[in-house]
Parts: structure tokens; C-alpha cells; sequence
């Protein structure tokens, strides 16, 4: 039978966790900390770029710049009553916005801020990420289903569809990279685009991944599982309150963290010219690979339904498989050692 | 600790399977699947191997979970109404006993013929490249069989959605 540890003990050991690096790792920059105020920044970001490109002015008053509007609306959703339909199941709609909010962070714990600023340094962070984003659908669906209400489960469906029918390509158009790189690790895939980012002979596999991705996050143009003048707000119809806040939050956090798997898959992660940090320049890709999107959102009207499983069964499919192909021929010519760890 | 992650591994997989089986609710019972199989996942990381785990969350929880939540919600029958329990026939009861039978077989055979020792065995991690390696070479037959498999499934696929639509523009499947 050992000791009972003494109160010095525990508080020694408290302290040691608290100061470690993995905990200040998690609970600060890569980790939570990050995650939620950039998400809380780009719901800021997108009302800011959308009224420019609509020839408005945008939040305003909240802060310089309206910068403060997110925590206003947060502070506000916070403090609203909770309403469900009567014949909601409210319980389980809870437990779903919230399983929503912990897989939408779950992917930062493998993506490289950094050199060596990563959570867990996995073999298969590649992997990781993808059951990760694998897991939002069916929550999706189960917000749908809990709502009992038609929009909330035609949005719910259509996610479905929309998401399951997009992560194949967007499985196969990596593999481009994880061919030429021979690992998993995105910390090393970051590390192999030192001569030339993976955007260049990997142009087909981005803009499969790209196109993909914007349909994962269920964005304009590929917003249908929220068509505001179909579905009034799509699976998030019912959701009120604090629930509204984690799904509404959830996505944009997904946006960065997707945007985030862009910047280390394609665009060379924290590689740049010195003059700045690594870690800054990681987040000044992240942050234009996210303003990208919405200005799309600004710029492209919606798709049709049979369009957007059209496109994604034939074209993307197709040319994901096509770049495949296309790497083999970059490594059967010689080519491969320009991206070799 | 690996013991207390294994405990409270296999009480969240077990306790979700029993509320699985038990549940009233269609939809619960695939809720509690789900998390069954996200601790099932959770089993494979102790044993080192997190390849498999993260196949098995994106596979299983990711893709299997969502079918069957799917089929579901296509078959709806009314809310609310409680499916009434059945006594098992006699078929069902020898079938029952037979599946015990079995488990306890294949329990007692597992604890008999595998050497338990009072020290953890030495965990060696097998690199995802090594998988890959011996994948492409020593069992690559196996791997080419399967690819012919899930092609075959992918061909048989579409050949009944494509009977179906055919059989609507005749306007005999309405």
C-alpha cells in the first residue's frame, strides 16, 4: 500500500503540470485560448469583408472598428433564455451542440503552429484531422433529428450529403502530397515544402482540397444545408441560446482550423523569410486563406442541390484521382527529392 | 495509470452497449453505439496501435454510425410509440444459448491458451511506414483482393441504382 501523497506533494505536482509546456500548449497558443478568440475574430472579419464587398461599413460601434461586436453578441447569446420546441429532445440537442464545439477544436491538437509548436506531434496527424472532421455529420444529423422540426431535418440530410459525398475527394486529394512527402506527420510535410510550397506541383490536389473544404464548412457556395430563403437557418433552426452560440461558433472554429490544414498542407505552414516568427507567419496565411473564403461568400451565389453532388461524384473525384497519377509521373521522373524529409 | 484508462475505458464501453441494447429509442440506441466504438478506439490507442484507432473512429463512428442513423430516420415509424418486447421462441432461446456457448468458448480458450503474466509485455509501436511496406509486399495479394472487392460492391451498387431508376421512367416502380 504506497503513502498517501502529502499537500506538498500535490501542490508540487499541480504546480509542475500547470507550468509544463504541453499544459500551456493546450490551454493557450495552439491550443483553446487561440482557437476560440480567432473564431470569435473571424465572426468579426466576415461581417467586416462582406459589407466592404457589398459597399457597407459593418459593425462599427462596439470597439475601434466594431472589434468588439464578438464578445457583445457572445455575452448576449449567453444570457438569452433557451428555448425548445416543445417536442424537441432537449437533451439530446445539448449534448450534440456541445459534442460539435469539442470536435470542431479537436483537429488543433496536430496542426503545426510552429516548429515544434504542436500539441501531440503525431505520426498520423494527417489521419487524426480527417476522423476528426469524419465525426461532424453525424452530429449534424442527430441536431436534425432532435429539432422535430422539417427545416432543422432537411438541413440536417442535406448536410449529410453534402459532407460525406465531399470527404472523398478530399481524402484523395492529399494523397498527392503524402506520396511525395512519405509521411503523415504534418509537422513534416511543413518541413518538406522548405524548397517549394506543395501549392505548386500540387495546383490540381489545393484546388480539389480547397473546393472540398468550402463544402465541409457548409459555406457559400456550398451553403445549402443553411439556405437561409429555403430552410431559415438549416439544422440550427432550433437551437437557441447558448446551444446557438456552440454550433455558430463550431463552424467558424472550423473555418480556422481548416484553414489552418490549407496553410501546413499546401502553403508551407510557418516557413517564410525571417523578418517575422514562424508562428506569425502560420497565422498570417491562416487568417488570408480565411479572408479567401469570405470574400467567396461575398462574391458567388448558392448551387443547386443536384449540381453540388454532381460535381463533387464527377469532377472533383475525377481530378483528385487524376493528380494522383500526375504525382506518380512527377516521382517517376526524378522529381520526387525536391520534397523528400 | 494505463489500468485506470482501461477501467474507465471499459466501463464506457460496455455501460454504452447495454444502453444500446436497452434503449427505447431507436436513434439513442445508435448514440450509444457510437460512443461504444469511440472506446473500442480508445482500447487500440492503449494497445499502441493509433493508426487503426483513428481508421476505426472514422470508419466506424464516422461512416457506420451515420448509416445506420440514416436508415433510421428513412424507416421512421411514430415517436413515441414503445416497440413491444416479443418472448423469444424457442428458436430464438437455442440461438441464444448457442451464442453463449460460443462466447464462453472462445473466453476460455483465450484465457487457457494465452500465458498471463503479472508484468505488462513489452509495447512495441510498429511504424504506420512499416505497415505500408509489408502491405505492398508481403500481403500484397491480400490487398489486391480487397481492392477487387470493394470494386465489385462499388459495381454492384450502381447496378441496382441504376435498375431502380430505370424501372421509375417506365412509371411501373411508383
Amino acid at each position: 500500500m504506497p503513502a498517501l501523497p502529502t499537500l506538498q506533494e500535490i501542490v508540487s505536482l499541480a504546480v509542475r503540470i500547470i507550468t509544463s509546456r504541453t499544459f500551456l500548449e493546450i490551454v493557450f497558443f495552439p491550443g483553446l485560448l487561440n482557437v476560440t478568440l480567432s473564431a470569435a475574430l473571424l465572426t468579426w472579419l466576415e461581417r467586416k469583408v462582406i459589407a466592404r464587398v457589398q459597399l457597407r461599413i459593418g459593425p462599427l460601434y462596439a470597439g475601434i472598428w466594431g472589434i468588439l461586436q464578438p464578445i457583445a453578441d457572445g455575452v448576449k447569446l449567453m444570457f438569452k433564455e433557451m428555448i425548445f420546441p416543445e417536442l424537441a429532445d432537449a437533451k439530446l440537442l445539448m449534448l450534440c451542440a456541445l459534442s460539435l464545439m469539442l470536435l470542431a477544436i479537436a483537429p488543433v491538437v496536430a496542426i503545426p503552429f510552429g516548429e515544434g509548436l504542436v500539441i501531440a506531434d503525431m505520426d498520423i496527424g494527417l489521419i487524426y484531422v480527417f476522423a476528426a472532421l469524419s465525426l461532424f455529420p453525424s452530429v449534424i444529423l442527430l441536431i436534425g433529428w432532435g429539432s422535430n422540426s422539417k427545416y432543422s431535418f432537411l438541413g440536417g440530410l442535406r448536410s449529410l450529403f453534402q459532407q460525406v459525398s465531399y470527404e472523398i475527394p478530399m481524402w484523395l486529394s492529399v494523397l498527392g502530397i503524402v506520396m511525395l512527402t512519405g509521411t503523415l506527420n504534418l509537422s513534416e510535410i511543413v518541413k518538406a515544402q522548405q524548397n517549394v510550397w506543395f501549392v505548386v506541383p500540387q495546383a490540381v490536389g489545393f484546388a480539389v482540397f480547397f473546393t472540398a473544404g468550402l463544402a465541409e464548412l457548409e459555406r457559400i457556395p456550398f451553403d445549402l444545408p443553411e439556405a437561409e430563403t429555403e430552410l431559415v437557418m438549416g439544422w440550427m433552426t432550433e437551437l437557441s441560446g447558448i446551444a446557438f452560440m456552440l454550433g455558430f461558433l463550431a463552424m467558424y472554429t472550423k473555418l480556422y482550423l481548416m484553414s489552418a490544414l490549407i496553410t501546413a498542407l499546401f502553403l508551407g505552414g510557418w516557413l517564410g523569410p525571417s523578418i517575422l516568427p514562424g508562428p506569425v507567419w502560420f497565422l498570417l496565411k491562416t487568417f488570408l486563406v480565411c479572408t479567401v473564403m469570405i470574400v467567396i461568400r461575398g462574391a458567388f451565389p448558392r448551387v443547386r442541390v443536384d449540381l453540388l453532388l454532381k460535381a463533387g461524384w464527377t469532377r472533383l473525384l475525377l481530378l483528385a484521382i487524376a493528380n494522383i497519377f500526375v504525382t506518380v509521373v512527377l516521382i517517376l521522373l526524378g522529381l520526387g527529392w525536391v520534397w523528400r524529409v | 495509470m494505463p489500468d485506470v484508462a482501461f477501467v474507465a475505458l471499459s466501463v464506457l464501453i460496455i455501460g454504452s452497449a447495454i444502453f444500446a441494447l436497452e434503449a427505447k429509442e431507436l436513434i439513442y440506441g445508435a448514440v450509444g453505439l457510437a460512443f461504444s466504438l469511440i472506446g473500442v478506439a480508445g482500447l487500440f490507442i492503449l494497445l499502441g496501435a493509433e493508426y487503426v484507432a483513428m481508421f476505426q473512429v472514422s470508419v466506424y463512428v464516422g461512416a457506420v454510425v451515420v448509416l445506420i442513423l440514416f436508415t433510421i430516420m428513412l424507416v421512421r415509424r411514430e415517436s413515441g410509440r414503445i416497440v413491444e418486447e416479443e418472448e423469444p421462441g424457442r428458436l430464438g432461446r437455442m440461438g441464444a444459448f448457442v451464442a453463449g456457448l460460443v462466447a464462453l468458448a472462445v473466453a476460455g480458450a483465450m484465457i487457457l491458451l494465452v500465458p498471463v503474466s503479472p508484468e505488462a509485455p513489452e509495447l512495441h509501436r510498429v511504424l504506420l511506414r512499416d505497415i505500408g511496406v509489408s502491405l505492398a509486399s508481403s500481403y500484397s495479394v491480400a490487398l489486391v483482393i480487397l481492392g477487387l472487392l470493394i470494386g465489385a460492391t462499388v459495381i454492384g451498387g450502381l447496378t441496382l441504382a441504376k435498375i431502380d431508376r430505370e424501372k421509375r421512367t417506365d412509371g411501373t416502380a411508383q
